[in-house]
């Protein structure tokens, strides 16, 4: 029934497919030379690839980043869609105040949250230190690979929770309350029936959460470098250096050997999906969503969750925290002695705080705002559309992540220094809004078409017969049914963007600084008390907006 | 009573003449120049030096010149660079004054041909190693010197050279296992020229860097890791430690001690280049005179803890104070054509390959 004419999705199509393009295009052009593009002495040449391909750091680099990629989706997938489950469809104790919290780990830099985990059990951090009081040893040792992987696994596991948790929210409950009365227990059914059923949630935050992997920095800056472990993004640092003057040519063949990595993936992810009507959840009839009981496992599960969130969240904040309110900390100090509230009076005196923070909500806020406003019309124009166009769409938004912070920033402000229409724009906040919202396409659309692929057709059908044109079925019957995963996506871009800075780090200047680079310049410098009593207080304010937006978002799910 | 009205009506003539009588301490540059930056009225700074630490010196420069509106944009060195080069590549607008301690890049791109010559006045009083062909100027003294941690190193342990060092870690290969910090010269650009400085100035840098890989040094890109980790116990001492950061740092924290090398110390210095292509060349021009004036260095060297390299200026942390402590086994790294040498590909992988050997880790 849609022989209309598809321009606008082609319009949609086609504007994402440029935003996208321009980065990737330069830098795969990059790669392809002697030299920066903009010499006029650069040449055609495959010898940035030779010099990469056989170089043993790189294959290190490769191996190491392949091993932890697989070992953190392998952590965090299981792990997120349980957790998902436990707070949307069972009766597990504290499950309001626990959203929340869960979601603490993707608004912090990974730099702080790897460097409080250094702080809290470290070889001198105060756990270990109690530890070795105690029992003579402290059996861990956060700098292996065992331990990057796994702190990045349980910190990636907000992600999966978010996909799965919106799929779920969205689930009809009768096939549970069916599987419930046929006697299966809460385990049971989350294992064969409600996780199953939002298996396309899952398999799209696997991928992310891989390919994620391959781009991880922070953790591995922090965590690698003692026990001397190179992942690709570290790889990447060494060639900005290497040759002396940082080597585009070289870092965009990491970037495009990362990028050629999206592809088998999406197509793996497409095969593994087939059919896409298979997992249409939301129909046409009424239902009521009542909390499954867990019964014995109640408590079990309560305590998975604590355990979980102590690891994750408590173990590094603890390290952060109380790096905020000592002046020294480690072998040899008693911290009784050491408590201070100097590092928050230095931090208020710092310059262009306030208009740090403000910035970095404001971009978060309304940027965020006006980044879903843009994926949702993507989504809506891709939305059961049997086109080619479509297919190609899934691979482009894909990629952008694939480009390494370092890399990526560069990226955007050569496109905003070469295309030339694009230039007025530069100094704006426009530049990092498209760049922020470019980089982390993947993330809102495919929250956004999980919600949509969940839709089953023949209400939008009913409404086309009854004479609606495309437009009134978008707004009346597409829209409102997805309401709760633009929210969803809202709450989770606004959460990366708050700590996003790398990618917009060449186009930020006096007056458009974010918490990101205010804390990335205290770094460079030393000052990590500073840090972390910026951390601090940046963890109160979004947690602080993150519960007021709950305690609204749930208002709306009454 | 009368008096004091006398007086009161007698201030403002007084005033001007004292502000009319030239301060040997301000910049001087001439009135022309500064006439001129007043009408461009803004300067745009791209720079390593964190905003806090150059806070007083910006604050300073702001009540001498309000007329200029500064736009101090800071950043890592190999961020100055990229984006100056983009910039410069794209013909648009880009900074109006490079001021970055990446010695060796700022070298660059004076002999890429990207800098102006402006003739300072104040160039009679800084040494003539920190000037490179009225291109490249030398505006800080910075000493590199080991950082270790005061409560685990012991005061007669603390090296007082560079062989001492050596020896406190042949000494005890258990107990330093793992505990010497460094930059890596492979990632970090400072390490790097630090490192290669190293191997023409010590004449034991063979046994040296053998001995570094011996009790397996940990290399790091940022000041922040190092400092944070030697105060913490994880590691107790560091090597070719930027001397700046770490007194700025020593201030609010007990556990860090410094300890300048005799048998010889570098020093390196920030370096500021105008670009051919500022838009605001006066107001780059005067920003450089008030950075080497009196009044900029005595800024440094009493409160923004970046050590002033005017002789005559004396303070706390100023090159007067090192000379004094440390005569002549200070090393100071010349802004110079020489600090191109390694920017060669094939000598700069050729080195780290070497380094990487005798470190062991190849």
């Amino acid at each position: 029934m849609r022989h209309a004419p598809q321009w606008h999705r082609i319009l949609a199509v086609l504007i994402t497919g440029t935003a996208v393009m321009l980065p990737l295009a330069i830098i795969v052009y990059q790669s392809l030379l002697d030299a920066p593009f903009f010499q006029p002495s650069a040449k055609l040449s495959l010898s940035a690839f030779r010099f990469v391909l056989t170089d043993g750091d790189f294959h290190r680099a490769f191996a190491t980043t392949a091993i932890l990629a697989t070992g953190m989706t392998a952590v965090a997938v299981p792990l997120g869609a349980i957790l998902a489950f436990l707070l949307v469809r069972t009766d597990l104790p504290g499950r309001n105040w626990l959203e929340p919290v869960v979601l603490i780990p993707i608004f912090l830099s990974p730099v702080v949250i790897a460097f409080g985990y250094v702080v809290a059990a470290g070889p001198v951090g105060f756990f270990t230190l109690w530890a070795k009081q105690v029992v003579g040893a402290a059996p861990w040792n956060i700098y292996t690979l065992l331990s990057l992987t796994l702190i990045a696994g349980f910190t990636h596991i907000p992600y999966v929770f978010l996909y799965t948790s919106s799929a779920l929210r969205a689930l009809g409950a009768d096939v549970e309350e069916a599987a419930s009365i046929a006697g299966a227990g809460a385990a049971r059914i989350a294992l064969t029936v409600s996780l199953p059923m939002v298996r396309p949630a899952i398999l799209y935050s696997a991928v992310l959460v891989f390919f994620l992997g391959f781009e991880i920095f922070g953790l591995a800056l922090v965590l690698g470098d003692p026990g001397g472990l190179l992942v690709l993004s570290t790889y990447l640092y060494k060639l900005t250096n290497r040759l002396g003057v940082p080597s585009y040519q070289l870092m965009a063949v990491v970037a495009v050997i990362i990028i050629a990595i999206a592809f088998p993936l999406v197509y793996l992810q497409r095969r593994l999906m087939g059919i896409a009507s298979r997992f249409v959840t939301v129909a046409g009839k009424g239902f009521a969503q009542r909390p499954l009981r867990l019964g014995r496992l109640r408590w079990i599960a309560f305590g998975g969750v604590l355990f979980w969130l102590a690891a994750t969240v408590l173990l590094p904040l603890s390290g952060v925290f109380l790096r905020a309110f000592v002046s020294a900390w480690g072998e040899g100090v008693r911290l009784t002695e050491v408590l201070t509230l100097e590092n928050f009076r230095e931090l208020s005196d710092y310059p262009n705080l306030v208009r740090g923070i403000t910035n970095t909500l404001g971009i978060a806020v309304i940027g965020g705002a006006l980044a879903v406003a843009w994926y949702a019309i993507v989504g809506l124009a891709t939305h059961r559309w049997q086109s080619p166009w479509a297919k190609v769409m899934d691979y482009l938004v894909m990629v952008p992540r694939g480009m390494p912070g370092l890399i990526a920033g560069l990226a955007f402000l050569w496109v905003f220094l070469f295309v030339k229409p694009l230039s007025p724009l530069r100094s704006t906040l426009f530049s990092v809004w498209l760049a922020y919202s470019v980089v982390w396409l993947a993330y809102g659309m495919r929250l956004i078409s999980t919600a949509l692929l969940q839709i089953q057709p023949e209400l939008e059908e009913a409404a086309a017969i009854i004479g609606a044109p495309g437009a009134r079925v978008t707004r009346d019957v597409t829209v409102p049914l997805i309401r709760f995963g633009l929210l969803g996506s809202w709450l989770l871009v606004f959460m990366i963007f708050v700590r996003e800075y790398s990618t917009g780090v060449y186009l930020l200047g006096p007056g458009t600084e974010v918490i990101g680079s205010l804390i990335v310049s205290l770094w460079g410098t030393g000052a990590i008390d500073i840090v972390a009593a910026l951390s601090v207080v940046n963890v109160l304010l979004v947690a602080a907006g993150l519960a007021v937006a709950l305690r609204l978002g749930v208002r709306l799910h009454g | 009573m009368r008096q004091t009205c006398l007086f009161a009506a007698l201030l403002p003539i007084l005033l001007i003449t004292i502000a009319a009588s030239p301060d040997p301490k301000a910049p001087a540059t001439s009135a022309q120049i500064v006439a001129g930056a007043e009408k461009e009225g803004k300067l745009v700074v791209y720079s390593t030096t964190d905003s806090a630490s150059a806070a007083p010196l910006l604050k300073d420069f702001g009540a001498a010149y309000p007329k200029i509106a500064l736009e101090y944009n800071d950043m890592n060195s190999t961020e100055v660079y990229n984006r100056f080069v983009s910039e410069a590549a794209a013909g648009s607008g880009s900074a109006d004054l490079l001021w970055s301690s990446a010695m060796d890049l700022q070298i660059k791109l004076a002999n890429d041909g990207y800098a102006q010559e402006y003739q300072t006045p104040e160039a009679a009083h800084v040494p003539s190693w920190a000037l490179w062909k009225n291109e490249a100027f030398g505006t800080t003294f910075e000493p590199i010197a080991f950082v270790y941690n005061k409560r685990l190193l012991k005061a007669e342990e603390v090296p007082q050279s560079h062989a001492d060092l050596i020896k406190l870690l042949k000494a005890n290969p258990d107990r330093f296992k793992g505990k010497v910090t460094s930059y890596d010269p492979e990632r970090s650009g400072i390490g790097f020229l630090l490192i290669t400085q190293d191997a023409r100035t010590d004449p034991a840098f063979a046994e040296t860097e053998k001995t570094y890989g011996k009790v397996g040094v940990k290399l790091y890109t940022s000041t922040g890791a190092m400092m944070e980790r030697i105060s913490s116990g994880e590691h107790l001492i560091g090597f070719n430690m930027i001397g700046s950061y770490a007194i700025a740092k020593m201030r609010k924290d007990p556990a860090l001690g410094i300890a300048y090398p005799k048998d010889y110390m570098l020093v390196m210095s920030r370096v500021a280049i105008i670009p051919k292509a500022a838009k605001h060349v006066n107001a780059a021009k005067v920003f450089l005179d008030y950075l080497l004036s009196v009044r900029g260095q005595e800024i440094m060297g009493n409160r923004a803890a970046l050590f002033s390299i005017r002789p005559d200026v004396q303070g706390e942390t100023t090159a007067a104070s090192l000379t004094k402590q440390m005569g002549s086994s200070l090393k100071p790294i010349p802004v110079s054509p020489a600090l191109l040498v390694y920017l060669d590909q094939s000598k700069r992988l050729e080195f780290l390959k070497q380094w990487q050997e005798a470190l062991g880790t190849k």
